[in-house]
């Protein structure tokens, strides 16, 4: 019956594809002259009626695409350390997908259809510009759908076996090689169409390396299944690019002249400016949500578990969920800051309009479920290091990092100014500033506290992972591998913080439209930059030679100083005597902390390879509130992807396609944040309840398998 | 499960509420949704439906109490920074602007060149930073830019319709004849297109004597109109002007140079490619010579590598460049 239910969905996956093909191909973009057309269903207010099934379709597409992303890594795990924990595991996290995938593709369906029936002008210009996208879009459903199959049906198919012929693996290998020299061509732009410097990195990093992989690592019947995996993830990864190009095109159209004629290609219409920075921001966001989602599976299993073995197995789940969001949830205020440079590249109007016009509270909502997130999956470490042995010895240090949290959390909460009446403006002397808080309301302290709560929570981690373990262990006494591991991802590590900093210190200020006098603002940086590279260098060689705590403390010290307290300050300089140089301050705060959470983490993982163990983790022995804090932060997320959602789709005012094809229609307006909170609530409640349904027979389907 | 699910629901329903009364609490605090406006007419009230609507004024400006944004000056008297609201201080501005200037400025000029021209006279603290609200995304009309400005002067200031729309002055008509201009041209931002125009076309195109020579000049080209600009952008190969033709050139060996004749005396001939590399090309040598009309030496992808924003910039830029006797 499940079975049938899944089918069902794909063949739904399929027809929701060709639906878009068949309206694409009676489409003309001419349509874009006409005045527009709006209809309504039973009277329902269309945009709100759209609005709500693109949500519901998002939730659960991030879902599908966010789940195989890291489904097929631990898979991977489990191949490698040849650990059948980690095998059941990947399986568990993709038996979810099914009913998942089905909804998504029945919500698909339903949204074209309402798009194309109730705003019958737009889409037809939409289709008329990108129909042959849209083929592209239908046809990778076949893509996606087969890969899901063959992976999900084809898991204990695809176990054992012995090893190819030696012929067959070196036929992969070879495929892998044309891969990758086909990778290298496209890099260096020998093939393939110009295009801007994200996408090149998205399609290399996100395709051309990952089939690269898959093909190198053929040899058997288990590494095909894990093939499939990746295949899986590059189709669903190439229709969430395809569909945001959309997005993309209404907020930043390209190819098109000022009556909306379309007179670019296709592929000016697909690269449009925001497409590859909200596809980079998506990834990320559906990694974390797909995480979180899986977590809150876990939680409630665990909640209503009935043996330790149970208990155990899905609070082990929830912690991998939790780590993989983490993992996303770090680079992701970067990516949104990326995403909203690009918006004010795009317009400054658009630009505004996000920061301090009326989306100016909806990002003070987004602040405190952004900041919610890190201190709920920081109290999650902490309940878990009850159940680690010896890990009490660092209870000691949870208040502090609890302390950076929360004033980290206020500086990122406080706004530059507020509606002020007459009696407190004239209480603050005529200003409408408060003389102190003014500054935290600015972008260098809120870079500066990001900075420090990533910084927390990766402490926080640390204090977790290092919870049993005593006597760190001899670096060089672990071979050659080792060493070469942490040279080569340390070299890496400082060579992306010092091409920045030779950048810095080579850049012309009149690139920044400012006068020569201020090269020193730029330079100040660059200095910086080669300060964090020289600590870094000491943190390696220091490791190499067994100081490698004492390397770590030095290299976390220096770049907490640096990114925080230092640019923090700095910040504000930059701001009053040369304010586009602050894009650079911000940048160089996250290539420093990437570069040192990065080389850290490296470094900490042969310190601790194999040391001392105060006793084994133990699974299950965790607080049931731990697991309310996993759904919170399940609940948490969903809600901030509405309300970004809305921000992103409310950017464009009132227009359909920004400035070219106005939204003439009785909607043409934004929404209240409680009009916002009412619809999102309501689609967070709906997807819930699928959760529910989808976890129930998920259920079903794993007990009928162990059976 | 069934238990588990009666446990955690009422759970998310709690915390559904804290986000509704989060968002209730704001909407409270800062006002409801923002609305556009319908059409106006060119009074103080249609243009206070056009600052708190369509003209999007509120993003950055806010008017005494009434609002919260400080990105522009404040319209109203607030603090000791704005004593008089924007009426009032319109004709102190104005005055200043005078002196400096050396040209009569009222309280009308000043608000109108603020709107057509906002780096012109930019308020001490505030960045240049203003958008151009005749272009997209804004786009206001002509009369709801009058509505606007109307609006302002109601704010304290001495309200002179004919002044704002019947029976503007010279400067003030002048500021108006630019905003036309840039609308008709899609509303464009002038000022932004002289710079893609300086990135794009100076290489080859002259204009007030300075730039390339390989196309033809760009003084007074707004006399053509707008359709003929828009083409020849767009489709370069469909308009060619007279002089500027693309010539193809076959040597003996069957070599095709194309570009434009730029000399053609004594026993030699000069073809200037799109490059600005010149070929000279001995007469015995060349075995055909004719325009092609299929072919441009201007550009012809450059409606891909433009945004729409620089396409309506740089169309409302060459409106303007009007030729001498009009001026």
């Amino acid at each position: 019956m499940a079975q049938d239910s899944r089918r069902h969905g794909y063949a739904k996956w399929s027809l929701a594809g060709v639906l878009v093909v068949v309206f694409a191909m009676v489409a003309s973009p001419a349509l874009a002259l006409e005045e527009n057309v709006y209809r309504q269903f039973m009277g329902i207010d269309s945009r709100r009626l759209i609005w709500f099934l693109a949500q519901m379709h998002l939730f659960f597409g991030a879902f599908v695409l966010g789940v195989p992303l890291f489904a097929v890594i631990i898979e991977v795990v489990g191949w490698n350390n040849k650990d059948p924990k980690f095998d059941k595991l990947a399986y568990e996290f993709t038996s979810l997908l099914s009913v998942a995938y089905a909804t998504t593709a029945a919500l698909g369906g339903l949204l074209a259809f309402a798009l194309f029936t109730l705003y019958p002008t737009f889409m037809g210009y939409m289709a008329g510009i990108f129909k042959d996208i849209m083929f592209l879009y239908a046809l990778l459903f076949f893509g996606e759908t087969f890969a899901l199959y063959m992976y999900y049906y084809g898991w204990n198919w695809l176990k054992g076996g012995g090893l190819f012929s030696t012929q067959a693996q070196w036929f992969f290998k070879a495929l892998s090689l044309i891969v990758a020299a086909c990778g290298l061509a496209f890099l260096l732009g020998f093939i393939g169409p110009e295009m801007r410097v994200d996408t090149k990195w998205f399609i290399l990093l996100l395709y051309i390396l990952p089939l690269a992989i898959g093909f190198w690592i053929i040899r058997d019947r288990k590494s095909s299944h894990i093939f499939i995996g990746i295949l899986l993830n590059i189709f669903g990864t190439a229709i969430m690019q395809l569909a945001n190009s959309w997005a993309g095109f209404m907020m930043s159209p390209t190819g098109v002249d000022g009556d909306g004629a379309f007179v670019g290609t296709v592929w000016n219409a697909f690269e449009n400016i925001l497409a590859t920075p909200i596809a980079i921001h998506r990834m990320l966001g559906n990694l974390a949500f797909g995480g979180l989602v899986a977590g809150a599976y876990a939680a409630v299993k665990f909640i209503g578990a009935k043996t330790p073995e149970e208990k155990a197995h899905y609070d082990w789940m929830g912690y991998i969920s939790n780590f993989v969001a983490i993992a996303a949830l770090i680079p992701l205020p970067f990516a949104g800051y990326y995403l909203g440079r690009e918006v004010y590249s795009t317009s400054a109007v658009m630009g505004n309009n996000m920061m301090g016009g009326d989306f100016s509270w909806t990002f003070i909502i987004q602040a405190m479920l952004v900041g919610s997130l890190f201190v709920i999956s920081n109290y999650y470490l902490w309940s878990g290091m009850t159940r680690i042995p010896g890990a009490q010895r660092y209870y000691k240090f949870i208040k502090y990092i609890l302390l950076a949290l929360i004033v980290s959390f206020a500086i990122w909460l406080t706004p530059h100014n507020l509606p002020l009446t007459s009696l407190e403006v004239g209480q603050m002397a005529g200003s409408q500033y408060h003389p102190v808080l003014k500054f935290l309301g600015l972008m260098p302290a809120k870079n500066a506290v990001v900075n420090l709560i990533i910084l927390a929570t990766f402490f926080s981690f640390l204090l977790y992972r290092r919870g049993n373990m005593v006597d760190a262990v001899s670096i060089r006494a672990q071979g050659k591998g080792a060493k070469f591991t942490i040279v080569i991802i340390g070299a890496a590590g400082i060579a992306l913080v010092a091409q920045y900093a030779m950048t810095m210190l080579n850049m012309d200020p009149a690139e920044l439209d400012l006068p020569a006098d201020r090269a020193e603002y730029i330079r100040t940086i660059g200095y910086l930059l080669v300060f964090e590279c020289v600590a870094g260098v000491i943190a390696i060689i220091l490791a190499l030679m067994d100081r490698g705590k004492l390397g770590q403390v030095l290299y976390l010290s220096v770049t907490a100083f640096n990114v925080t307290i230092f640019l923090g300050v700095y910040g504000f300089v930059v701001m009053e005597k040369a304010s586009p140089v602050l894009r650079n301050v911000a940048v160089s705060q996250f290539l420093q902390l990437i570069s040192c959470l990065v080389v850290v983490a490296v470094i900490d993982v042969f310190l601790f390879k194999r040391a001392k163990s105060l006793g084994e983790m133990q699974w299950g022995k965790m607080t049931v509130r731990s697991q309310y804090a996993l759904l919170l932060l399940t609940f948490v997320i969903t809600m901030n992807m509405g309300l970004m959602g809305f921000i992103r789709s409310g950017l464009r005012g009132d227009w359909h396609i920004f400035g070219v094809m106005r939204d003439t229609s009785e909607w043409a307006y934004t929404p209240s944040n409680f009009v916002m909170t009412q619809q999102v609530g309501g689609a967070v409640l709906l997807f819930m309840i699928g959760c529910a349904f989808m976890f129930w027979l998920g259920g079903i389907a794993t007990k009928k398998t162990e059976d | 499960m069934n238990a588990t699910i009666t446990r955690v629901f009422p759970f998310l329903l709690v915390v559904l509420g804290i986000y509704l009364w989060i968002g209730y609490s704001i909407t409270e605090l800062t006002g409801g949704g923002r609305r556009t406006s319908a059409a106006v007419d060119v009074s103080p009230e249609g243009g206070e439906a056009i600052y708190w609507g369509k003209g999007r004024c509120f993003t950055c400006h806010s008017v005494g109490g009434q609002g919260s944004a400080v990105r522009g000056p404040n319209h109203g008297q607030f603090g000791e920074k704005f004593p008089l609201p924007m009426g009032a201080r319109a004709a102190e501005r104005a005055k200043e602007r005078s002196e400096k200037e050396g040209k009569d400025f009222t309280a009308v000029d000043y608000l109108v060149e603020s709107l057509a021209s906002p780096g012109a006279y930019v308020v001490n603290g505030y960045k240049n930073e203003m958008a151009v609200v005749y272009a997209p995304p804004i786009s206001l009309s002509l009369k709801e830019i009058k509505a606007i400005v109307a609006y302002l002067m109601s704010l304290g200031g001495d309200l002179d319709m004919p002044a704002i729309d019947t029976t503007p002055a010279e400067l003030t008509q002048a500021f108006y004849s630019k905003i036309a201009a840039a609308a008709e041209a899609g509303g464009g931002d002038p000022s932004a297109g002289a710079i893609v125009y300086e990135d794009n076309c100076s290489e080859c195109h002259t204009l007030a004597e300075e730039g390339g020579e390989v196309g033809p000049a760009l003084d007074g080209i707004s006399a053509k109109g707008l359709k003929f600009i828009s083409e020849a952008i767009l489709q370069p190969t469909k308009i060619q002007t007279k002089g500027f033709e693309t010539y193809v050139a076959v040597d003996k060996d069957g070599r095709q140079t194309i570009g434009l004749k730029t000399r053609d005396e004594g026993g030699e001939v000069d073809i200037t490619k799109a490059n600005g590399d010149v070929i000279t090309i001995a007469k015995g040598d060349i075995k055909d010579i004719k325009i092609d009309d299929t072919k441009s030496v201007m550009p012809d992808d450059l409606s891909e590598a433009m945004t729409v924003k620089d396409y309506q910039d740089i169309l409302s830029f060459l409106m303007l460049q009007k030729p001498k006797a009009a001026e």
